[in-house]
């Protein structure tokens, strides 16, 4: 499956690199925006979560507890967002050239990886001010992220996909990512609700990802063995499918561009 | 296939269907993404053949020249050879890197420089980094576009698209080389000079498959002019 890419390795990284440069060419403050935006999200989140809806926090300072889940939630919905017009945008190169088209999704997702680090460092140096104090538990964050990616690669790989055949899939994303919001626990604790509830929200592996990124950075717990084993073998195995399908439909991709 | 051999068609068709969707509904899809056999669809008054039955080799060091009117599949022919579409049926063997100078700066970004798009062209035609780096100089100069190479492509004329692409796609060390009417634009300086190159490439042993509709030109830069009609090749 990756053995396609061998050849293109250097294809990939000139994508990345061209990727970062557009990003932030003839903008006025550039690199800040990854900063600025899950910044002014948490405090948008602060005052209608927090102080006019008064939903409860646990007892962790409020802007803490949304900055955690803003983090993964703002990686997750912006490479989403992104991707799905990402092989239309490049209609050029596919209707001419041939390379491995997954190239594309990847190189754009990896943009976002960055802004999620340069976020994650914002999001250490705020645990570390709050006095959290440290535990190994911090670590299981580096499987969690590795989790994040992949099921955000997986999600953009079928969205982009369906979006190359039915444009309905751009028009559709909007309230998707809306509802997909609400039903992760970006604002709220998933230990706050009812079981029934909970266990509908599980269906949702960003649901697992997030609510366990938040646990072991802010709450000092570790993450429970069996439940991450279920949430790693589901996304690893969408991840292998969804890879799967977008190699079987990428041959006809320019055809139907 | 013989190790001199650089492009094998066997059989090969390709069908387009006239209306802006291959297939039609969800179901169909669903349909034929589960189904191995392909050409199972009922044949479609929306649909015609761009390759008809198309079997043919080209050695390596060959010079084809694909000369039809228009509509006569010359280009389907080359985005075939270039993997960028699949066959319907029929199978197709390459050996070898290709070089597509279908649409000369078709990756180029608006929004980079001329070197940032050298970078960025010369990868998708298989460069490696180091290749690019190495080439950079002589790329630079062959294109004639010293002082607008810090220049964002946005604000190009298509004359300078022209010749920076073409400048990257000769410099890039493929073995075969797909070129499509690029010869018909550009000024008569540089068609000149574009002309040279591809008889230098030729001289290299290089495989090359020409599309123009230029008889007397192609039979200048071809060893072989093969005619094609409504995808379809004629005895020659």
């Amino acid at each position: 499956m990756f053995n396609r890419l061998k050849n293109y390795k250097d294809l990939f990284f000139v994508f990345v690199w061209r990727e970062l440069l557009i990003r932030y060419k003839q903008t006025a403050i550039g690199v800040l925006w990854a900063l600025i935006q899950p910044l002014s999200m948490m405090a948008l989140f602060v005052i209608v979560f927090g102080y006019v809806l008064n939903i409860n926090t646990k007892g962790y300072p409020r802007s803490l507890f949304y900055f955690a889940g803003l983090v993964p939630w703002t990686f997750f919905s912006s490479s989403v967002n992104a991707s799905i017009n990402s092989l239309i945008d490049h209609r050029d190169l596919i209707t001419k050239i041939y390379f491995p088209r997954e190239l594309i999704i990847f190189s754009r997702i990896s943009v976002f990886i960055t802004d999620f680090i340069i976020s994650a460092m914002l999001l250490a140096a705020m645990v570390f001010f709050c006095k959290t104090p440290f535990t190994l538990n911090f670590l299981w964050v580096i499987p969690l992220c590795v989790l994040l990616f992949l099921f955000t690669a997986s999600v953009c790989l079928l969205f982009g996909t369906i979006n190359v055949y039915y444009r309905d899939m751009r028009l559709a994303s909007g309230f998707l990512l809306q509802v997909w919001f609400f039903s992760s626990p970006v604002f709220y604790s998933i230990d706050t609700i009812s079981l029934k509830m909970k266990l509908f929200l599980f269906l949702n592996p960003l649901t697992y990802i997030i609510e366990n990124f938040r646990r072991v950075l802010i709450e000092e717990r570790g993450i429970v063995l069996w439940q991450f084993a279920i949430a790693a073998g589901f996304v690893m195995a969408l991840f292998f499918v969804s890879y799967k399908i977008f190699i079987r439909l990428e041959r006809s991709f320019a055809d139907v561009i | 296939m013989s190790s001199d051999t650089a492009i094998r068609f066997d059989k090969v068709s390709k069908i387009f269907s006239k209306g802006h969707r291959q297939y039609g509904t969800l179901r169909d899809e669903f349909i034929s993404f589960f189904s191995k056999r392909k050409l199972t669809r009922s044949r479609n008054p929306n649909q015609f053949f761009a390759i008809k039955n198309l079997s043919f080799s080209i050695r390596k060091g060959e010079s084809v020249g694909l000369y039809g009117p228009n509509g006569s599949g010359k280009s389907t022919l080359l985005r075939l050879v270039a993997k960028v579409i699949t066959p319907t049926c029929g199978s197709i063997k390459v050996n070898g890197r290709i070089a597509p100078l279908i649409e000369l700066g078709a990756g180029f970004h608006p929004d980079l420089n001329g070197f940032e798009n050298i970078y960025m062209n010369g990868a998708i035609l298989g460069m490696t980094i180091g290749e690019i780096k190495l080439k950079m100089d002589q790329i630079v100069e062959y294109s004639g576009l010293g002082d607008f190479m810090t220049t964002p492509v946005k604000k190009y004329s298509s004359g300078m698209n022209l010749r920076l692409g073409f400048s990257i796609a000769i410099h890039s060390d493929a073995d075969i080389f797909l070129i499509d009417e690029i010869l018909a634009v550009g000024d008569e300086e540089f068609k000149k000079r574009s002309f040279d190159s591809i008889k230098e490439l030729l001289e290299k042993k290089k495989t090359l498959l020409i599309v123009s509709h230029d008889l007397k030109k192609l039979t200048k830069m071809t060893n072989k002019i093969v005619k094609l009609n409504k995808g379809s090749m004629l005895n020659d």
